[in-house]
Formats: structure tokens, C-alpha cells, sequence
């Protein structure tokens, strides 16, 4: 018995050995209690084949879609758009415009969109990330030249925290309901559609009347700038949306689910 | 009470030491898959290689990992899979691990400089592995998880862990497949189906 203690020295000395460098296994109740359930629902059936063993982490509930006949048509209408309008125009624009230039315009409305970051960081309680955006609207403000540039992120290590309202309702269990294909914009549900009103009050381009300053005032210069906003951010990556085109046998079930798993992860982050 | 002592110091390096197997395993898991990555990027980088000759290289490395059969059988989802014929379950796999290279092929082409950086390993269960990695770029970072499952047996040609699914920022590629075919075969047939594969 004497031989036990330095054996469980050892033994534990060379487990530490294995454990280096790794986290450790994360096995949340939630996902210990699903497979509790496949099993017992699999239980009888001596052979299980590779549907049961992956039963619980594919099954998606049966989409609840009624709006599919109009988001057809509509994806087929923006597919159009992107690919005979919007392609063709940003190729033009980038011949014209430098990558590095074109990157401070985006990196300019980006920084003009601080309100709704700021917003609905705060409402989701991101104290930690809200204060990091402030600090990077102010840095990015004056020593990045109007938010032309982007020291925060390069200099600062300071990260954006992307979050709007639609992952503000998101966060508190607010489910995506109908799923929408809006014009141009693409893929959005019910939710998401919504919250793009609270998200344009908190935005400096607006036409609407506000209290406060906006950088457009009328419909025209408000459709204008968005255009351009719009057309300088899809010039950044042109291929984008025609590589994932490609792996699309049926257009719009595939951006639809792509969209949902997306919004999802980004409203548990 | 040196005897409960005693108990409690083995129970205790009973549960340190199944800890230390699920590690082992993860790490040698890590070094595959390191080793793996390496290997694709020693044949991107080599500009001798033919286009094509580079794709098919790099398909056969990344064969020995991935499992695209049961990613095919999956995205089809049991009913489906069940209602085809033999014949029929294997050309739909075929066709499917076809498109996965093609498109795979098709964004190796876009690649330039990125590097791979795991940064958490994840064990769900004792059968399953989860890496998730940023592909940097620059100042960019993508996103990519490879899924890995242990099947109960493997062909000798292949690692017994093997990746069944990939997620990129989140979008799983299982699921996005799973969805469009389900759609797909709504309205159309599983011919249909193939032939839009096959294009």
C-alpha cells in the first residue's frame, strides 16, 4: 500500500501532460440531456444507424414559411439585380477608386453607425462592449480622421461589437418569425424587418424629421447616400455573392437558411 | 478515515484519467489536423503544380478527413435517403462529393496568404470533436469550425476521427444543404435533384 501514493503522484503528473494546452470538454446540461433523450428514444433498436446518431444535432423544426411563393420571386428579382446591375456598376466604381480608398468610405459609414451599436449593446447589457465602441467612435473620430480610418482596431487593438436591434429582440427570446426577402436588402424575417425602423431613429441617415442632427434631409439625398454606401461595400467584394451562388442548387431555401443560421450565431454572441 | 481518504484519491485519478483520454485524444486530433492543414498549404503554395493537378492533390489530402459520404447521406436526411435504391443512394453521393471538391477547388483559387489559428477545441460528447479556427487574413478573421465524429469503424485509408460538417461564421454547410434539398424535392424530383448536382 506504501507504492500507492507515489504511483498516484505519477499517474497525475502524467495526466497534467495530456491536459496541456487544451480546454476542457465542454458538456452543457442542454446537449447532455438531448442525447439522454436519443438514447432513450433509440433504446430499443439494437442497431443504430447514422440518421440516430446525428438525430439531435440536424432535426430542425419544420420551417414555418407561407410567405415562400412572394420570397421566391423576390430572390429571383434581387438575384437580377445583383448580378445585371449592382455587379457591373461596382466593377465600374473600383476601376475608378483605390481598395485602401474604398475601404475608408465604408470604414466611414461604419463609424457614422456608432449610435446603433452603442444602443443596443447597451440594452443588451454589453457594458464592456459598449464602452470599447465609445472608445473607438472617439479615437476613430479624431485621430482617424472623421472615421476614415480605423486606429482603434490597428493601433488600439479595440474590436467592433456589431449588434442592432433586431439582436437586441433576438437576445431577449424574441423568436424570427416569417422569414421576408426585402428588395435589394435580401434575405430578413419578421423580426429583423421590424427593427430596421428603431435602428434608421439611432442612424444620421434618415429622411424623416428628427429632433436631432441628420446628415440627409429629403427622400432624394437619403436614397442617394444609401446608393452609394450600398455600391462602395459590394465593390469591396464583388464575388461574394455569386461564390456563394454557386453552391446554391435551389437559390432560395439556401440564402434563407444560410440567413437564419447566421442572425442566429450573432445573437448568441 | 485513511481509507475514505484512500477512496477519495481514486476516485479522484479515475476522473483526472478519463480526463486526460478525452485530451490525448483531442491533442493527437489537433496534430492531424495541423498536419493536414500544412499539407494543403505546402501544395497551394507550390507554384509549379498545375491548376488541376494542384486541386486533385489537395482533394486527395483532404479525403483521408473529411467524410463526404455521410455529408451526402445526411443532407439528404433519412426519408429521402431510405426511399432510393442502392444504386440510386450511390450516385447521389457521387454527385455530392463531386460538388464538395468543386467547390472547395473553387475557393482555394481565391486564396492567397491566410493562416489557420486554432483557438478552442470543444468535446460535446465522447464522440465528438469541435476546432474552431480563424482563417486570418491580414487584419480579417473568418470564422471556421470543423465538425469531427469518431464512426464506430473507418477503412484504413482514413483517420478514425472524421469532420461531417463545417461551419463557417456559424452557417453550418450540413444544415444550409439540408434546407435547400428538403425545398428542392418538394416541388421536383430526386432526378431532378441529381441533375442539378451533375451541372
Amino acid at each position: 500500500m506504501k507504492m500507492f501514493y507515489p504511483f498516484f503522484l505519477l499517474f497525475i503528473l502524467f495526466s497534467g501532460c495530456g491536459l496541456k494546452n487544451i480546454n476542457t470538454p465542454v458538456a452543457t446540461a442542454q446537449q447532455q440531456e438531448k442525447s439522454a433523450i436519443a438514447d432513450e428514444q433509440s433504446g430499443d433498436d439494437t442497431e443504430l444507424d447514422d440518421f440516430d446518431e446525428f438525430r439531435d444535432e440536424l432535426e430542425a423544426e419544420p420551417l414555418y414559411d407561407p410567405l415562400s411563393g412572394y420570397n421566391r420571386i423576390m430572390t429571383e428579382f434581387n438575384d437580377m439585380f445583383y448580378i445585371y446591375l449592382l455587379t457591373p456598376v461596382a466593377k465600374g466604381y473600383k476601376t475608378v477608386l483605390h481598395v485602401e480608398i474604398r475601404k475608408s468610405v465604408a470604414n466611414f459609414f461604419h463609424n457614422l453607425y456608432y449610435p446603433i451599436r452603442l444602443v443596443n449593446n447597451l440594452l443588451q447589457g454589453e457594458f464592456k462592449d459598449a464602452s470599447e465602441e465609445t472608445g473607438r467612435f472617439l479615437i476613430n473620430t479624431t485621430i482617424g480622421v472623421a472615421g476614415l480610418f480605423d486606429p482603434a482596431q490597428s493601433e488600439f487593438g479595440l474590436k467592433a461589437h456589431e449588434e442592432d436591434f433586431g439582436q437586441t429582440l433576438g437576445f431577449y427570446g424574441v423568436g424570427s418569425g416569417v422569414h421576408i426577402v426585402l428588395p435589394i436588402l435580401g434575405p430578413s424575417n419578421l423580426r429583423d424587418a421590424i427593427s430596421l425602423i428603431p435602428d434608421a431613429y439611432l442612424s444620421p441617415i434618415d429622411y424623416t424629421s428628427r429632433d436631432h442632427f441628420t446628415l440627409t434631409d429629403t427622400k432624394k439625398e437619403y436614397a442617394a447616400v444609401k446608393s452609394y454606401e450600398y455600391i462602395n461595400e459590394f465593390s469591396l467584394d464583388i464575388q461574394m455573392y455569386e461564390k456563394i451562388k454557386k453552391d446554391a442548387v435551389d437559390l432560395y431555401p439556401y440564402l434563407r437558411d444560410i440567413y437564419e443560421q447566421r442572425r442566429e450565431k450573432q445573437i448568441k454572441e | 478515515m485513511k481509507y475514505i481518504a484512500r477512496f477519495f484519491l481514486l476516485v479522484w485519478s479515475l476522473f483526472i484519467f478519463t480526463q486526460s483520454v478525452m485530451a490525448n485524444e483531442q491533442l493527437d486530433l489537433k496534430n492531424h489536423l495541423l498536419t493536414k492543414i500544412d499539407e494543403v498549404i505546402l501544395i497551394v503554395q507550390d507554384k509549379s503544380l498545375s491548376k488541376s493537378k494542384r486541386n486533385s492533390d489537395i482533394i486527395h489530402t483532404l479525403q483521408s478527413i473529411f467524410d463526404f459520404e455521410i455529408m451526402a447521406k445526411l443532407s439528404l436526411g433519412k426519408n429521402t435517403w431510405n426511399e432510393l435504391g442502392k444504386d440510386e443512394q450511390k450516385r447521389f453521393t457521387e454527385l455530392y462529393v463531386k460538388r464538395m471538391e468543386k467547390s472547395y477547388s473553387s475557393k482555394l483559387d481565391a486564396y492567397t496568404d491566410e493562416k489557420v489559428e486554432i483557438k478552442e477545441i470543444l468535446q460535446p460528447k465522447e464522440n465528438r470533436i469541435y476546432f474552431v479556427t480563424d482563417l486570418v487574413n491580414g487584419g480579417e478573421k473568418l470564422e471556421v469550425t470543423y465538425k469531427f465524429y469518431k464512426p464506430k469503424e473507418t477503412p484504413s485509408s482514413k483517420h478514425h476521427w472524421l469532420i461531417y460538417d463545417v461551419e463557417i461564421l456559424g452557417v453550418s454547410i450540413l444544415k444550409a444543404d439540408s434546407a435547400q434539398f428538403k425545398d428542392f424535392l418538394k416541388t421536383k424530383t430526386i432526378a431532378q435533384l441529381m441533375d442539378a448536382l451533375d451541372k
